[in-house]
């Protein structure tokens, strides 16, 4: 009976392994994504909490007021879900590419995880004894209770050590497989590792060097203008790393799920390589109107922001033609007629396409943003709300959610059944129209001067400011809308994870095209790489630096304005 | 052809008054964006005159070392401050600058890389990053302004570009003494 009961667990893992199915490592990625998705459920509640006070039909207590939620939400759903869901993805992609993650791998991560975890309690427990109102952006001369810093530092501590942990297990992967190319997926993994590990420096520098000594009284005063450059050279960073890690399922798993091949590999990889060198230095278009920075080197800084512009548009353009070409393979005719061949009843494509659609209203409102002049009217209101929701709220977490319809059910050894099929095409249109409301009357309130991190206020009835109140209530109803669609998420996930059926679910990669060009070795080659990004770096920030640091200013003791 | 060509639009586009004016006005920007851009579009252009004169590369610098002399010369000549002053003072300097950066030392530079070994190299860069550093620790501790054309605290920025540039030359002489390219590829 044993030696049966053995026999049948030997025959299930080998073909799993052939699968690329190893349950050691999905049990790694589920804890990662499971927690991304709880994040999603708190972090959505107060952003309701939020959306309610905001329209004035709501007034929070003075134990929980809405600066502590602004830092909650904001931290929970840049921080917590975006990294813990892009590292829960890539190491599923990771084990599953390069034949399981090697043991020390796997045990780095689970130290990192729990690093992590520990780290976000620390930074948590001061913001909900109101020590630590600072926004996830903790700008000096803002000081928080020094436990918070503590606690961001072993978030970094955290990923850092899941970023080594990929480069060992790609380092160890290329070994044994000398002269080739490391699979695609990979490849994005290893990109979005190396940004992650050089943008955490500037934070790492921010936090341990000026922040914690400051906080703690060992100095008296910290160059606020420094602080601001160091967060953003990481914070641009971030972002546009939730971006690349949308754009791999973009290029590798949507063109599978619609029955087509993947677009050129090189032009690919050209995509990777070029957000890597150039994503560090677009951080100054987060401070276009900070003072400090001469006109001079702000233009600059302009044309390295919007020179991230090209590879985003390379992938628009790969991506359309790859949905046209599979379309009319299938029989799709016409100018249009094709787009009705495409799975628009299957949330694996459906919630990346929509998500991809809104990144072009949400690329041009940041290359408004970019612009001087126009980012003076819009800088610090609603606006800039509105436009984050939009790519981060929706470009990137939509894409989150499609690969989630896959990747739960994959590390789960579980289906996607058509009902959860369903309920994810609901809850996409859900979530599609109630960011639309949402994030549509955040940017027009900006327009009309709707400052943001500001809960309700009419100014003493001031004409203005009653002027917003209707578009502030769309925001509202937007809101409501979409926690609804939070709750039907989180409750998919859960359920694909927990209670979906016992069954095998397949690693959507798509294939390359036929009559692809071979890619040039190059691609692989990180080390000239990331020096041509050291460079890129030092190009744009030596300048800046020496600026602040050498004509400083008096730096600033620490206040606590809340 | 074709990267000659763009080559020769790089070349343009960097000569064009506007833009070399705007580029001179920062120190640092003169000296590590338009300098290296200008030999870039040289080691671009320098498919066209590879194929032109090919005789002639092959019996002037069939081993690589007159080449990169001449490139090592050139280069070490921009990086004194005089030179990068009466650059700005004298159009004629500032020609000479125009011509020798791209055609002098970008060409040679482009035909001899490819021709030496290893050790070649990596002596090259060694001691461009010990050259730099001692410029970094020159431009950022001078006491005195070393240009008439640009003031104390650029220089001070140009110092931190040097030693900025050197710490990448330094990750990428780390990288290739420590990790064996063979074991991967
Ligand atoms: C239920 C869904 C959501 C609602 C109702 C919501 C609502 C809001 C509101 C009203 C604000 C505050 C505006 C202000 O006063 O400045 C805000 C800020 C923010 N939201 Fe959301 N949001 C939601 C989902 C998300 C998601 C999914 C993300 C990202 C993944 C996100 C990221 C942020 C960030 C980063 C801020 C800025 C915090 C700050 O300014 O410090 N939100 N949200
Ligand atoms: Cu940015």
């Amino acid at each position: 009976m044993k030696m049966e009961a053995d026999l049948i667990a030997g025959f299930k893992e080998k073909t799993n392994k052939m699968l690329g199915f190893y349950t050691e490592d999905a049990k790694l990625s589920k804890s990662y994504i499971a927690v991304a998705f709880i994040a999603l459920l708190v972090g959505g509640f107060l952003g309701l909490l939020q959306g309610l006070n905001r329209a004035g039909l709501l007034e929070l207590p003075t134990w929980f007021n809405y600066y502590q939620v602004l830092t909650a939400h904001g931290l929970l759903l840049i921080l917590v879900l975006t990294a813990f869901f892009t590292i829960g993805y890539f190491y599923a992609a990771l084990s599953h590419n390069l034949g399981g993650l090697l043991p020390k791998v796997r045990k780095l991560a689970w130290i990192g995880f729990y690093v992590k975890l520990v780290g976000f309690v620390l930074a948590v427990i001061p913001i909900l004894m109101n020590e630590a109102s600072v926004m996830y952006t903790f700008y000096p001369p803002m000081a928080a209770h020094p436990v918070f810093y503590i606690g961001l530092a072993l978030i970094v501590v955290g990923v850092w050590l899941c970023c080594i942990g990929a480069f060992i297990q790609v380092a160890n992967w290329r070994k044994n497989h000398k002269g080739q190319h490391v699979p695609i997926l990979s490849y994005f993994a290893t990109g979005v590792f190396v940004l992650l590990f050089f943008a955490l420096m500037f934070v790492a520098v921010e936090v341990l060097f000026m922040i914690i000594p400051w906080v703690f009284g060992w100095v008296d005063t910290i160059n606020v203008m420094v602080a601001r450059t160091l967060f953003w050279a990481f914070g641009h960073t971030l972002v546009n790393i939730w971006y690349l890690t949308a754009v791999s399922a973009w290029y590798v798993v949507v063109p599978k799920i619609i029955g087509g091949k993947r677009w050129s590999d090189l032009l690919t990889r050209v995509v990777v390589i070029a957000l890597v060198i150039m994503n560090i230095t677009g951080g100054f278009h987060h401070q276009i109107i900070d003072p400090g920075i001469n006109a001079v080197v702000k233009f600059m800084h302009v044309f390295m922001s919007l020179a991230i512009g090209f590879p985003s548009l390379m992938t628009a353009f790969a991506l359309f033609a790859v949905f046209e070409r599979t379309a009319r393979r299938k029989g799709g005719k016409g100018l249009i007629g094709w787009w009705k061949k495409m799975p628009w009843g299957d949330v694996r494509f459906l919630a990346p396409f929509i998500a991809m659609l809104s990144f072009i209203p949400a690329g041009a409102g940041g290359i408004a943003q970019s612009t001087n002049q126009l980012d003076q009217v819009v800088h610090n209101t609603m606006w800039i709300v509105g436009h984050f929701h939009l790519t981060l709220g929706m470009s990137v977490v939509m894409t989150f959610f499609g690969i989630s319809y896959w990747l739960v059910p994959f590390i789960s050894n579980r289906v996607l059944t058509p009902q959860i099929n369903r309920l994810g095409v609901i809850q996409t249109w859900i979530w599609t129209i109630g960011m639309i409301c949402m994030s549509g009357a955040m940017h027009y309130v900006g327009l009309l001067g709707s400052p943001r991190r500001t809960s309700y206020t009419t100014y003493g009835d001031h004409a203005t400011a009653l002027g917003w109140d209707p578009y502030l209530m769309l925001l509202a109803v937007g809101g409501t809308l979409l926690i609804v669609g939070v709750i039907l998420q989180v409750y998919a996930v859960f359920n694909m994870m927990f209670f979906a059926p016992k069954g095998e679910t397949e690693f959507p990669i798509a294939e390359e095209e036929d009559n692809a060009t071979k890619t040039p070795y190059l691609t692989e080659r990180w080390g000239i790489w990331i020096v041509v990004m050291l460079i890129v770096v030092a190009m744009a920030y030596v300048i800046p630096l020496t600026e602040f640091i050498v004509n400083a200013p008096p730096g600033s003791p620490p206040f606590k304005t809340w | 052809m074709n990267q000659s060509f763009y080559g020769l639009l790089l070349w343009i586009f960097l000569v064009a008054p506007p833009v070399a004016n705007f580029m001179e006005s920062v120190m640092v920007i003169h000296m590590h964006m338009q300098m290296p851009m200008l030999v870039i579009a040289g080691m671009l252009m320098a498919r066209f005159f590879q194929k032109r004169f090919s005789g002639f590369f092959e019996i002037w610098n069939s081993n690589g070392v007159p080449g990169i002399t001449l490139f090592i010369v050139i280069m070490v000549y921009w990086m004194l401050p005089r030179t990068m002053d009466e650059a700005l003072t004298s159009h004629l300097v500032e020609g000479f600058k125009f011509i020798s950066l791209p055609f002098l030392a970008g060409i040679s530079l482009r035909d001899s890389w490819k021709k030496l070994n290893s050790f070649g190299k990596n002596s090259i860069i060694i001691s461009f990053t010990v050259l730099f550093l001692g410029l970094g620790w020159l431009y950022i501790w001078s006491p005195v302004q070393l240009c008439n054309n640009y003031l104390v605290f650029q220089q001070v920025t140009l110092g931190w570009g040097f030693l900025t540039t050197s710490i990448g030359m330094v990750v990428y002489l780390g990288y290739n003494f420590f990790i064996d390219p063979s074991a991967y590829e």
